[in-house]
């Protein structure tokens, strides 16, 4: 089980790690975007824990909802729609409860996929935030089908994104700011990929 | 065709955008369309930027907007691009009605002519589907009249019939009378004249042979192109066919609420002159930049993009027949309007130190000689582009053959002046952000050999709005010295400058037209214009590639002020590049590598973003005090013109320049008190209510008040200027200080008189606050406080003499720098000399902090703004600067690295230097 503290802190593990990673966000963007990732994240998860601090949320729901809404309206760049509405769609799944199950975790967490799906139409291989996050939640699944832990499986599913976020490097671009560089886009990691692995890894530190 | 009436309410509109001006901007376009009480009923929205400065789009705004534009008619709504799509699609899910998601529709059109189209079939009672269709079409006018890429747009070819069978029928023709035809405002009456009819109508103009276009359709009307005197045939089908085609004649009897000629155009052709082209006017003369030249550093910063090519585009002066002369008069006094805003917007992006050039531009609009001289020809029978053109060549020779080089460089500033206006008159002329299609081939290339004096301001590690001094040019070969004490960073690579642009392969025939949202690019043209370089933001360009360099430097001065990387005299092979090449610059070091390989990206890349960590870390903590590492508090000012808005939100801990200049400028008679308080108070609610220093009206003899007559002088920067002025006109500065009075007993104000000499100046200026006090009756303001500008020499080295009697001194060190060098920044040839940075004014900064006692010492010239200058400023005893907005974060940012104690030590040794490049070189040891 998986409490919703457990999943806040999961949200500040991530919010470090991008803050962490903000230079290499922003050096992989500025080779293939509009160099803002990096600051756009750390500014936008920096300011979701200043808003979980100020009122920490009582469900699951409550705090990627507040998560979403917080990057909805700080990152600014398309990121912020994306990962809000990953967050929102997460936050709706999992429901206004303090516990979640693996099934539960993975079930939400699919649905915020969904959203992201939804928001940006990515496709497999268009060099996307949805690269790593789809292998990563098949992997999940696929884990947790087999009876393995939620902290085994989330460890899978991150191994899952690292391999999905390095598959980018050779992909051409089909999404974003980058799909206007055509061809030079390719032999670049994408960032939104990179930080989408962030995100899975950040869950396997914490939810373990 | 169309639903809906004029009594129901009207479909609502939002515009998003990632940026809040153009947000705004686009939607007081689309107001302008909106008349009478069916266009009060529309609502237009905006939900753009971060903030007022943060480009970005926020969903929750969005969600609010359609909540607010939404009236029950539902709303449609625009976006630019990217993230403004995706946060209009989340901010559907976030409505907090789920039933109003069902009333939103989100429309792919372009957002300004999407918006313009959206506002007029709105305002006609069309529905959602009916607004959003014709915001879809809404760039076809612009297709039909530029030619569009692949096919016409349907609506401008001829085509069948879309009025269907049965019903009844009606007809009717009419003759277009307004004098530039069926133009976008009677079209706009037109398409809203019909919409509360049920009954399909179309147009078409045998002339042109265009039509038949839906008559509710503003694009389809507009695409008609139907002239004064063309006739239009009108058919309509439908149960009230009728009531609409006579409603429709009877708007064009009225002549569409435009005054038709009351003359016959005087058919007087002017005779085409060519005014030349405005880059190669402005980088006449000096040498060719040969490759060997290599590029300079021009702004700092670094940008890595594909080359976009920008060609200057010609003035040609048409061969057009003159219009009645009252409408010529009109278009001539429109254009001069627009020239005016552009020369105004351009002045407020400029440092303070270019503002004056652009203020004297502006007087230039006002120049009796030069417009009556255009408004003569007009009444001769010239069109106004004839007009103004030859006016404008008379101003030129004149002031060029006059002796005096002052008033001879005066003619550059009339040419470009002069080519403003003529922009404007043309209105299809080419800005930058037209997609760059080369049209003719090689003839385009830019004719200019070069420039004789580039600036090559290098500062600090890339402050967006800190140009420092220009340095003398660098030679070939020699690095500019880097000056930074806070970013050593590693070399760029290994030794020489960059070879420039080694032979392009061959340029593609035609760029393919670029999509509106395309990765900021570098832009390499021959050279940019003020008014060119003003109008470029870091959204749409990453850095920019002069192969000459402005004679004048402003198109430099201006980049850096915006924070735009940039090399300049990077020679004319640049212009040979292939569109997209790979570019990345460094504009601190003056670096230009083409292609650059995946390492120097990475070196490159790993710096943008240590700058843009910078940058973030300073605008988070914008709040936040400025106190040195050793606790000393210096406090950071924002220096604000007429924008004061533009001082919100920055962080600032008071405005520490107000120019209130701008309340007096471009009008016939000075502002009354009422309307100086008005402006001052608003100031102060910019500010939130921190302090605000109103400077007194700081004018000489180079801009000129109609309302204050003054004798010609030699070089009015010597003559009758600043508190010299009003110490003249008593009446004026009794206003001005009855005003600044009244508003200090509302909120904290400070008295600040400029170009004071000697003591006794200050005693009289001392005197009229206490005559001004005295009038309003209500005693001295609690809060108010006095002080002078330091500019003059003999001001800094007396300060002791002025300490007792004011609370502050503040230096300007613009005009400190020229006085004290004897040396123009206007002037390419000695704008090198005039460097802050030079050891003589420093000394001068330095008497000032000894002589000020227990009164405080600020900074609000350009100087301040250098955060690499921070540590030399606070370690000579200075405690306040002020700066323009964009800078307040990263001084204070800056300020917070200083240690008090090891900045008088450094300062100390800047005293001792013996020049400027000295100076230089102690700001960039490391720290």
């Amino acid at each position: 089980m998986t409490t919703q503290d457990q999943l806040s802190a999961w949200v500040r593990e991530f919010a470090r790690q991008v803050t962490e990673h903000r230079d290499e966000l922003t050096a992989l963007d500025s080779a293939i975007g509009d160099a803002d990732h990096g600051a756009n994240m750390a500014r936008g998860m920096g300011a979701a824990v200043e808003a979980l601090d100020a009122s920490p949320p009582a469900t699951a729901g409550a705090v990627f909802k507040l998560v979403g809404m917080t990057l909805v309206s700080k990152v600014g760049g398309a990121s912020g729609p994306l990962y809000g509405t990953l967050f929102l769609r997460f936050g709706t799944a999992a429901g206004e409860v303090t516990e979640l199950d693996a099934a539960g975790f993975a079930k939400a967490f699919r649905a915020g996929l969904e959203g992201v799906v939804a928001r940006g139409r990515p496709e497999a291989g268009d060099k996307t935030m949805y690269d790593a996050l789809a292998p990563a939640l098949d992997a999940l699944d696929e884990a947790l089908a087999a009876g393995t832990s939620l902290g085994d499986a989330l460890r899978s599913a991150s191994a899952a994104a690292d391999a999905g976020r390095d598959a980018t490097i050779p992909m051409l671009a089909r999404k974003g700011r980058a799909s206007y560089l055509g061809e030079r886009s390719v032999g670049h990691q994408d960032p939104g990929a990179t930080s989408a692995a962030l995100l899975v890894a950040a869950a396997a530190a914490t939810l373990g | 065709m169309t639903e809906g009436s004029t009594g129901a309410p009207a479909v609502g509109l939002v515009a998003v955008s990632h940026s809040r001006a153009l947000g705004e901007a686009a939607a007081a376009l689309a107001r302008e369309m909106l008349h009478g009480p069916a266009g009060e009923a529309v609502r237009i929205e905006v939900a753009a930027g971060l903030d007022a400065t943060t480009f970005g789009t926020d969903a929750t705004a969005v969600a609010e907007a359609i909540t607010a534009a939404d009236t029950g008619a539902g709303v449609v709504v625009l976006m630019d691009l990217g993230s403004a799509v995706l946060s209009a699609e989340l901010a559907l899910e976030l409505l907090d009605d789920p039933t109003a998601r069902d009333r939103v529709l989100l429309c792919p059109a372009p957002l300004v002519e999407g918006l313009v189209a959206a506002a007029v079939a709105a305002a006609g009672g069309a529905d959602r589907p009916g607004v959003a269709a014709e915001a879809a079409a809404g760039a076809d006018a612009k297709a039909a009249q530029l030619g569009p890429v692949e096919a016409a747009p349907e609506a401008a070819r001829p085509g069948p019939s879309g009025l269907g069978e049965g019903g009844a029928e009606a007809s009717g023709t009419f003759v277009v009378t307004p004098p530039h035809g069926l133009h976008a405002r009677p079209a706009a009456l037109l398409v809203q004249a019909l919409q509360g009819f049920d009954a399909r109508v179309e147009l078409r103009a045998p002339r042109t042979g265009r039509g038949p276009v839906p008559a509710a359709s503003l694009t389809g009307v507009a695409s008609l192109d139907a002239g004064a005197g063309d006739e239009i045939e009108v058919r309509a089908r439908g149960p009230q066919a009728r009531d609409a085609v006579d409603a429709l004649l009877a708007l064009a009897a009225e002549g569409f609420g435009e005054a038709p000629p009351t003359t016959a155009p005087t058919a007087a052709p002017a005779p085409p002159t060519s005014t030349g082209d405005a880059a190669a006017g402005q980088a006449a003369g000096g040498a060719a930049f040969g490759q060997e030249s290599g590029p300079l550093p021009a702004s700092p910063g670094i940008a890595i993009g594909p080359a976009r090519l920008h060609r200057a585009v010609e003035l040609r002066v048409p061969d057009e027949k003159a219009e009645d002369p009252a409408l010529e008069r009109e278009r001539l006094d429109r254009a001069l309007g627009e020239a005016r805003r552009t020369v105004a917007a351009v002045r407020d992006a400029a440092p303070a130190s270019e503002a004056a050039i652009f203020d004297a531009h502006l007087t230039m609009l006002d120049d009796p000689a030069l417009v009556d001289a255009a408004r003569d020809g007009i009444a001769a029978g010239s069109a106004a582009p004839a007009a103004w053109a030859a006016a404008v060549d008379a101003a030129e020779r004149t002031l060029a053959a006059l002796p005096g080089e002052y008033l001879r460089a005066r003619a550059a500033d009339v040419r470009a002046v002069g080519d403003e206006v003529l922009r404007a008159l043309l209105t299809s002329s080419s800005r930058l952000a037209v997609p760059d299609v080369p049209t003719r081939g090689t003839e385009a290339t830019p004719r200019e050999s070069g420039d004789s004096a580039p600036r090559v301001g290098s500062s600090g590690d890339e402050p967006p709005t800190a140009p420092t001094a220009p340095a003398p040019p660098a030679a070939p070969t020699a690095p500019a010295p880097p000056t930074a004490s806070t970013a050593p960073g590693p070399p760029i690579a290994p030794t020489a400058p960059a070879p420039p642009a080694p032979p392009a392969p061959p340029a593609p025939p035609a760029e393919p037209v670029r999509e509106p949202g395309s990765p900021p690019a570098v832009l390499v043209a021959a050279d940019l214009t003020p008014a060119e370089a003003a109008v470029l933001g870091p959204e749409a360009v990453a850095g920019v590639v002069l192969a000459g360099g402005s004679a004048t430097g402003h198109a430099a001065i201006l980049l850096r002020a915006r924070g735009i990387p940039a090399v300049v005299g990077a020679g004319p092979a640049v212009l040979d590049l292939a569109p997209g090449t790979p570019l990345a610059l460094d504009g601190t070091t003056g670096r230009l590598v083409v292609d650059p390989s995946d390492e120097v990206r990475s070196v490159l890349g790993a710096r943008l973003a240590r700058r843009a960590e910078q940058e973030a870390t300073a605008r988070a903590r914008a709040d936040e005090p400025a106190r040195t590492r050793d606790g000393t508090d210096v406090l950071v000012g924002v220096n604000v013109g007429a924008d004061a808005a533009s001082a919100a939100g920055t962080g600032a801990d008071l405005a520490g320049l107000v120019r209130t200049e701008f309340l007096f400028l471009d009008r016939a008679a000075p502002p009354d008190v009422d309307e100086q308080e008005a402006a001052y108070r608003a100031v102060a609610e910019a500010l939130g209510g921190r302090r605000i220093v109103l400077r007194t009206l700081d004018v000489g003899g180079d801009k000129p008040l109609p309302y204050v007559p003054m004798p010609a002088e030699a070089n009015p920067f010597l003559g009758v200027r600043g508190l010299r002025l009003a110490l003249r006109r008593p009446d004026l500065l009794a206003d001005q200080l009855r005003a600044i009075v009244r508003t200090a007993h509302a909120t904290p104000v400070s008295v600040m008189f400029p170009m004071v000499s000697v003591p006794a100046e200050l005693h009289a200026a001392r005197a009229a606050l206490d005559e001004a006090i005295a009038a309003e009756g209500r005693g001295r303001p609690p809060g108010l406080e006095l002080g002078i500008m330091v500019e003059v020499p003999a001001a800094a080295l007396t300060a002791a003499a002025f300490a007792p009697h004011v609370d502050f001194l503040s230096i300007g060190t613009n005009d400190l720098t020229q006085y004290t060098l004897a040396a123009e920044r206007g002037s390419a040839e000695v704008a090198a000399l005039a460097d802050p940075l030079s050891p003589a004014v420093l000394r001068l900064v330095d008497a000032t902090c000894r002589g000020a006692g227990s009164a405080t010492v600020a900074v609000c010239g350009e100087l301040a703004a250098d955060p690499a200058a921070a540590a030399l400023l606070v370690g000579l005893g200075v405690r306040e600067l002020s700066v323009a907005p964009p800078a307040v974060a990263l001084v204070k940012e800056a300020v917070r690295g200083i240690d008090a104690g090891e900045a008088a030590a450094l300062a100390a040794r800047a005293l001792a230097a013996p020049d400027p490049a000295a100076v230089r070189a102690l700001l960039a040891e490391p720290g």
